[in-house]
């Protein structure tokens, strides 16, 4: 614990940029909306309705930004979607 | 052909022995695809002879090709690019990844083999049985069966696959009037067509149980 809290203390310079990310999941003819919603759902832990919000914006907006966070998290999400066949990518919050 | 419903502790579909055939072999091929060895390669093998685990390591053979981005699109399709305007973070994002998710993909789509070739219910059995651990798995392998065909019939947007739906409904209405000398029927592109359109469906049914399965845990 210690140890970690300093690691933390002393990269928190460092990693300040690397703590706005996103993964967005794109649209595509393929992913059937309830699968779409299902992953969500299971891998996101979204309730239904959030993880319907999500597929509808993916669907009718081309695109969803689906979780935030430092790079490596977004690297994890995206490989997960990428197992589902999902297409998703990741890039600096904001850009 | 019937969709996946729920009995007892799996989702079971009926397909006759040519649907089940046609699906294992498609699910193979998009297996070699991903560089996974030929499977049914041990068909007749002594049983025993079947290992847990298909050789995990199979896909790390060329490794350094496997890195590059996949030059063939449906390859693509299964392993995008995760940063399409940063070509630094796309290329550490496949060197991480790219083995991984090659062997999960095969993995799953081995299982999905297996459970069509009658491994534990006999070949001759109509049923395609996926147990309920297996179902959201099976799922996914099947998305990956779709993305690799809509890859080769060309569908990019919304609008293409309602056209390709258009197409099959011109075409079967041409065979069955015989009038296919009046309207050019590209017979591979309908039949790819069809095979997208029964594995579509059949995944909608697998995700309908995988969906209510979750609901009933939840109450």
């Amino acid at each position: 614990m210690d140890t970690a809290g300093q690691f933390e203390t002393e990269g928190a310079v460092a990693t300040r940029l690397d703590d706005a990310w996103v993964t967005i999941v794109w649209n595509d003819p393929v992913n059937l909306m309830s699968y779409v919603t299902h992953v969500f759902q299971s891998y996101f832990g979204f309730s239904r309705e959030e993880a319907t919000a999500r597929m509808r914006e993916v669907h009718e907006r081309g695109r969803s930004v689906v979780s935030t966070g430092p790079r490596e998290r977004m690297e994890v999400d995206v490989q997960a979607m990428h197992g589902f066949g999902l297409w998703a990518t990741l890039q600096r919050s904001g850009e | 052909m019937r969709g996946f419903r729920a009995e007892g502790a799996s989702a079971v579909a009926v397909l006759d022995d040519e649907e089940r055939l046609v699906v294992a072999r498609i699910v193979a091929d998009v297996a070699l695809l991903l560089g996974a060895d030929a499977f049914g390669e041990d068909f007749g093998a002594p049983s025993e002879a079947v290992p847990e685990v298909d050789d995990p390591f199979a896909y790390l053979r060329g490794l350094e090709e496997s890195i590059r981005e996949p030059s063939d699109p449906a390859i693509l399709r299964l392993l995008p690019n995760a940063a399409p305007t940063d070509r630094e973070v796309a290329d550490e994002f496949r060197r991480l990844t790219d083995a991984e998710l090659r062997g999960t993909k095969v993995r799953r789509l081995r299982r999905m083999w297996d459970q069509l070739s009658g491994g534990s219910h006999g070949a001759d059995s109509d049923e395609w049985v996926v147990p309920a651990d297996e179902a959201l798995a099976t799922a996914a392998a099947l998305t990956d069966v779709r993305l690799v065909l809509a890859s080769r019939l060309g569908l990019v947007t919304d609008d293409d696959a309602e056209r390709l739906h258009a197409e099959i409904d011109l075409a079967t209405h041409a065979l069955e009037t015989d009038d296919d000398g009046a309207l050019p029927v590209d017979h591979e592109r309908v039949w790819l067509g069809m095979l997208y359109q029964a594995l579509t469906w059949l995944q909608e049914t697998l995700v309908e149980y995988v969906s209510g399965a979750n609901e009933e845990t939840d109450v």
